[in-house]
């Protein structure tokens, strides 16, 4: 399986990936994109089973990325992990067809939590 | 398009909910058993801010202020880095910027929306507004001073009807 975790920050995309490999899902091969945009091409050349994706980025938004995804007709898994979870975001993400948000700060149960589903 | 009376940040979010914020950031983020620890020591002469600004009913940023050697300190944590690796100036940047905007995320999360995030930005803090704007914890990490700041942008009026942007 292969995972594309998408964040601006490369300080927040190595605890994302530290905290993957803590909930037990270090048998996954990661691949990284620094905003939207680039989440929007990986997905097509790359093809992962799941994108991790930040909300607030600069270039594309995470949200913008799922939809320009979902409006190309890409139906890969999609769930944020933002410093943010507001119901309003909580139901913007749902709306445009995201599995889950984890909201920031998250531990590797959080994660646990929202993968199980999505990566067994 | 929504109008809101704002109100000062003195009434709309007290210190202990930001320490309780603070209390899930530093273990998730900076390490197992780390915390913020809200006991004030003397400030350092030299400082470093990260903020995030937050647009909406209320407008202001979260800054988080601390002596540059002590945001390398964080950084290192944040990272797990040991020597010999060290941080350069754009990890301790990215990490104190992150620690800010998990920290802005979740107080703009208590506050009245819709408002919005803004990137973290890294250098010298804006200058605060109205002293009633101001919600201030003076504490620190592993004995080196730490300042968590919500602050009213400059000139934000409080008295007006304000124009709420979208999310």
């Amino acid at each position: 399986m292969k995972i594309l975790v998408t964040d601006d920050s490369r300080v927040m995309r190595q605890i994302v990936i530290r905290t993957l490999r803590q909930a037990g899902y270090d048998d996954h091969d990661i691949i990284q994109a620094a905003d939207g945009r680039e989440a929007f091409d990986l997905v097509a050349a790359e093809a992962p089973d799941l994108v991790l994706s930040d909300w607030n980025m600069p270039e594309m938004s995470g949200i913008e990325c799922l939809e320009a995804l979902r409006a190309s007709g890409s139906q890969v898994p999609f769930g944020f992990v933002t410093s943010e979870g507001s119901p309003e975001m909580r139901e913007k993400a749902a709306n445009a067809g995201a599995l889950f948000l984890i909201a920031k700060p998250f531990t590797e149960d959080t994660f646990r939590d929202a993968l199980d589903g999505v990566l067994s | 398009m929504t109008l809101s009376r704002a109100q000062p940040i003195t009434q709309l979010l007290d210190a202990e909910t930001v320490q309780n914020i603070a209390d899930e950031v530093w273990p998730s983020l900076v390490g197992d058993g780390e915390a913020f620890v809200p006991v004030p020591v003397a400030p350092p002469a030299e400082v470093l801010s990260a903020w995030v600004t937050i647009s909406g009913p209320w407008n202001g940023a979260v800054v988080l202020t601390c002596a540059p050697a002590t945001a390398e300190a964080l950084t290192e944590s944040v990272l797990m880095t040991r020597p010999p690796t060290v941080v350069d100036d754009e990890d301790v940047a990215d990490a104190l910027g992150e620690l800010a905007n998990v920290l802005g995320g979740n107080i703009k999360s208590v506050l009245p929306g819709p408002s919005a995030l803004g990137l973290p930005q890294i250098g010298t803090a804006p200058a605060t507004g109205r002293l009633d704007d101001v919600r201030r914890l003076d504490g620190q990490w592993r004995g080196q001073s730490l300042t968590i700041t919500v602050q009213g942008a400059t000139g934000a009026p409080h008295t007006d009807r304000n124009e709420v942007p979208q999310p």
